[in-house]
């Protein structure tokens, strides 16, 4: 088990995959993390030697991943609705924002368009 | 309380009474009610309710017999276990596996090993000769077999001496004899036998005491999935690959050991992690390098020890199989993210400069490569670099037939061009009709091949086979088995 920004990965779990697994942080932002410390795109966490390791958990730390970016996202729907738009209202009520229907399903919106949004 | 107790005490003892209630609240009359197995039943629903293994059945008076309708049958039999999955690794262990022998193949009684000289001489031109055992060996440590191939069927690896192979041989060992540097590329159709050309001339270098450098898939090298890492102090930056390298230096290790004992070095290596003072042997050089860090600078001094000039050095054989994959740009990202040219990989500059010539053997040698049809990218420049070699080759100079670059194409790669501007090209076509019959003999007598092999027989396999393309042959004859 091999740490990386505070959390536990498998030695067998792909580089590319543990650094996909931190909200906003995807394909594109991986990949060059990775080219950026000399890393195949199919080397296991594994095989990274500990100076990488280290490196790769300072280089992540100065990125906006998980709590900042959700904390961003959280403020520009507030933002919305603070300021009274219809976007921003659809958010309140856990509605589709862009015009769909809501005869039917609306399970992502109901899931994700809140306030306080999670995810 | 006690109203249905006492009407319970009438009932027939059974056990579907629920009883955890007068347990409690009357134990008085819980013996009668607690009977829960009959000596005996007469009835079938009584034994049925006596069954403990019956779970929950008992309360319905009528059990149907006979066949029941089963609903979401595929959902109730999915908790089956399947057994051991295999363990990481073991999948394509099995899948890359080679065998050479066959014991249930009939032992060909004429067949004869191998010798220094034998794949050199016009007189063995269709024959099937076989592999001695030691060559075997160090063929499989370089990895010169491959899975696709058919050495599973036999008794005993062998080989079938063409024509080509016996002038690919002659061009060696004359370029040996002049101390100079065979470069060629071993190009043809698919399953024409081209990387069964370069496991010939490495079967060919072993037997006569050459040190041989085997890379066995070109393709390992450039798509991205071996480690890779900056050489410092190099402009541009040049990449090496230390894993691999590891790997590439243990094979070169247990396929060359008696020859590397045999050969020392003429100059010290402090810069090594273990200090390495002239006059060792390079057996000793090779066996430096133990963990993937220390890979590339020992494979580097290797480098430059067999390539040293005026030094008692064995004739060198340097061979790729899978060419155009080092001839694009690779898979790997540079730190500005960047793709990298395979010829900024250190393993590959290496040997695509050998391959344009810029590096001299002092005993000679030869610098081999074979392209692949199966799983090749697009490389155009390479293409159009061999089919001008070629047209050069056998047009005599004639620079009317030789084909030139599209104008209006901008995918040449000047880089590949340079290195293939003056190498030689084998081309391999199909085989004669006297080269298919005495492999076919052969397959017939190792009981492969159920048929008589007449002249019918042996033209129409090679008619089959696209005039005699040896792969095609196999095909139509061998694994396509009608006992």
């Amino acid at each position: 088990m091999v740490f990386i920004f505070g959390v536990n990965f498998h030695e067998q779990k792909l580089v590319k995959k543990a650094l996909e697994s931190f909200y906003a942080l995807g394909p594109q932002t991986s990949a060059r993390i990775l080219a950026k410390y000399c890393i195949h795109p199919r080397a296991k966490i594994g095989t990274l030697p500990p100076k990488t390791l280290t490196a790769l958990t300072a280089e992540l730390s100065t990125m906006t991943i998980e709590g900042d970016a959700r904390r961003i996202i959280q403020e520009n729907i507030k933002r919305l609705r603070d300021m009274g738009t219809y976007r921003g209202r659809r958010h309140a009520m856990g509605l589709p924002v862009r015009g769909q229907r809501t005869k039917n399903q609306t399970e992502t919106a109901r899931k994700l368009n809140r306030i306080e949004r999670r995810g | 309380m006690s109203a249905p107790n006492c009407l319970r005490g009438l009932v027939r003892p059974s056990a579907t009474i629920p009883i955890s209630a007068p347990r409690t609240a009357a134990p008085r009359v819980a013996p009668i009610a607690l009977v829960r197995s009959a000596p005996f039943s007469t009835t079938a629903i009584n034994a049925r309710r006596q069954d403990p293994n019956q779970q929950g059945g008992g309360g319905k008076g009528h059990v149907r017999q006979g066949k029941k309708l089963k609903l979401g049958k595929f959902k109730k039999n999915a908790v089956e276990s399947k057994g051991k999955p295999p363990l990481p690794g073991e999948r394509k262990a099995y899948r890359k596996r080679i065998t050479l022998s066959n014991d249930n193949a009939i032992p060909v009684p004429w067949l004869k090993d191998l010798d220094a000289d034998d794949l050199a001489s016009a007189k063995n031109i269709a024959r099937v000769l076989a592999l001695p055992e030691e060559v075997q060996d160090q063929l499989r440590a370089s990895e010169a077999f491959k899975p696709t191939q058919c050495w599973g069927m036999f008794r005993k690896p062998s080989l079938l001496v063409r024509k080509e192979s016996v002038d690919l041989m002659n061009r060696m060992q004359a370029s040996v004899d002049r101390k100079q540097t065979l470069r060629l590329v071993v190009t043809g159709d698919k399953v024409t036998g081209k990387s069964m050309m370069l496991l010939q001339a490495m079967a060919h270098a072993f037997l006569n005491n050459w040190i041989v450098i085997h890379v066995p898939e070109g393709q390992e090298l450039t798509t991205a999935c071996t480690e890779y890492a900056p050489i410092p102090n190099t402009e541009p930056v040049q990449y090496m690959q230390p894993v691999y390298v590891l790997k590439l230096l243990q094979a070169i290790k247990r396929a060359n050991e008696k020859i590397l004992a045999k050969t020392y070095t003429v100059s010290g290596h402090p810069e090594l992690p273990q200090n390495i003072t002239p006059n060792t042997p390079l057996l000793a050089l090779c066996n430096a390098a133990k963990e993937p860090d220390s890979a590339w600078p020992v494979f580097q001094a290797l480098w430059n020890e067999l390539t040293a000039q005026g030094a008692n050095r064995p004739p060198i054989l340097l061979s790729l199989d899978g060419l155009a994959h080092v001839m694009r740009v690779s898979d790997y990202r540079s730190p500005a993210f960047e793709l990298i040219h395979s010829h900024d990989l250190a393993l590959v500059r290496l040997f695509t400069d050998a391959l344009g010539g810029a590096v001299h053997f002092s005993a000679g040698g030869a610098v081999l490569a074979a392209t692949s049809r199966n799983n090749a990218p697009r490389s155009p420049s390479m293409e159009l670099s061999l089919a001008q070699r070629e047209a050069e080759q056998t047009a005599g100079k004639e620079a009317a037939e030789v084909p030139q670059k599209d104008p209006f194409f901008r995918g040449y790669d000047d880089r590949v061009e340079a290195v293939l501007r003056s190498v030689q090209v084998l081309r391999l076509g199909g085989v004669s009709k006297l080269e298919a019959r005495a492999l076919m003999e052969y397959w017939a007598a190792s009981g492969m091949l159920r048929a008589t092999v007449d002249e019918k027989t042996v033209t129409e396999k090679w008619t089959l086979a696209g005039s005699g393309v040896l792969g095609e042959m196999e095909r139509a004859a061998l694994l396509t088995m009608r006992i």
